[in-house]
């Protein structure tokens, strides 16, 4: 009878034992878990920072609207009669700079001598996650004129 | 006797156990979460200070003769014989456009910023904005000058 109930209080030990094992273990789980899944977040992030990144350097290059003399490519610089042409092109070769600008809105805003604001790239969602609006200073050149003015190439990425 | 053994291994458990959560710790900091990088802000610090620099000097005066910031620079560095359609001289009208530009562009988009024009970096010709207090971006452009180069510089602060 003495040895039955040894055994029983060894059997309890057992398993109260191995009750708090495994909710330690279940703690630790939720932890990693948790650790792993902002882990996930971030790196989401920074994928969308690099996509944001990737499509405003591929405007700042856009052979559409990007300024050059005797074929020879002007960095920094956006030719303002090529805007128009360039504008409705992307409009009509829609899936092509999709796939380069994705969704984006693209913006050209002239700051001095006078105000003046070109739209050349929109393409919106309205359930997005993440933001980012990069804002690069830029020449926007008369051709016209041949006279510089002050812009900038405003670039609004958004990601799901 | 047997109850300080005891209580000797107790703390020895006790050191273990505090041994292992320090380690931990020490993992899960530094090797399980990573720290974020901030990739865009790298990209458009690089980008900022020339091309801000780059574009203001190529742009055009409106009210100057369509002369361009550069040619204003260094008029401004050599005679300031240039007097511009609303009266001011070269200096104060690279400034004053400088401010408008830099006011509407970087004072919007809140980065603080210094903008010289100098041959001698002790008596700047130009100078816009505030001193960056800790890290900063810096681009100088050098223009040459009949007698010596002026330089045109833009810190761009952060």
């Amino acid at each position: 009878m003495k040895k039955q109930k040894k055994s029983q209080i060894q059997i309890g030990e057992t398993i109260a034992v191995l009750f708090v094992f495994f909710i330690l273990v279940t703690i630790g789980f939720i932890f990693y878990a948790k650790v792993i899944k902002g882990n996930i977040e971030l790196e989401k992030d920074e994928l969308s920072q690099l996509r944001s990144v990737g499509v405003a350097q591929r405007v700042m290059f856009m052979p559409e609207v990007q300024c050059s003399e005797d074929n020879v490519i002007i960095d920094n610089c956006i030719d303002i009669l090529k805007l128009e042409a360039a504008k409705s092109l992307i409009s009509e070769k829609e899936l092509y700079y999709y796939d380069l600008l994705e969704f984006s809105d693209i913006k050209i805003l002239q700051i001095y001598p006078e105000e003046a604001e070109w739209e050349i790239y929109s393409r919106k969602i309205d359930n997005f996650r993440n933001k980012f609006l990069t804002n690069v200073p830029i020449s926007l050149y008369n051709p016209a004129t041949r006279k510089h003015s002050f812009g900038v190439l405003a670039i609004e990425t958004l990601s799901r | 006797m047997p109850n300080r053994k005891s209580q000797m291994e107790i703390l020895g458990l006790a050191i273990v156990v505090v041994l292992i959560l320090v380690a931990t710790i020490f993992v899960v900091r530094f090797l399980v979460i990573k720290a974020p990088t901030n990739y865009r802000k790298g990209f458009i610090s690089a980008e900022l200070a020339s091309n801000m620099l780059n574009t203001f000097l190529k742009t055009a005066a409106k009210d100057c003769s369509q002369l361009t910031m550069t040619e204003l620079v260094q008029d401004c560095a050599q005679g300031r014989t240039i007097i511009c359609e609303n009266g001011q001289e070269s200096c104060a009208y690279v400034e004053l456009t400088a401010k408008s530009i830099f006011g509407q562009t970087l004072d919007k988009w809140n980065t603080d910023y210094e903008f010289l024009a100098y041959t001698d970096i002790n008596s700047p010709l130009i100078k816009t904005g505030k001193r960056c207090p800790a890290e900063k971006r810096s681009k100088l452009f050098p223009i040459p000058i009949s007698a010596a180069t002026v330089y045109a510089k833009l810190d761009i602060c952060g």
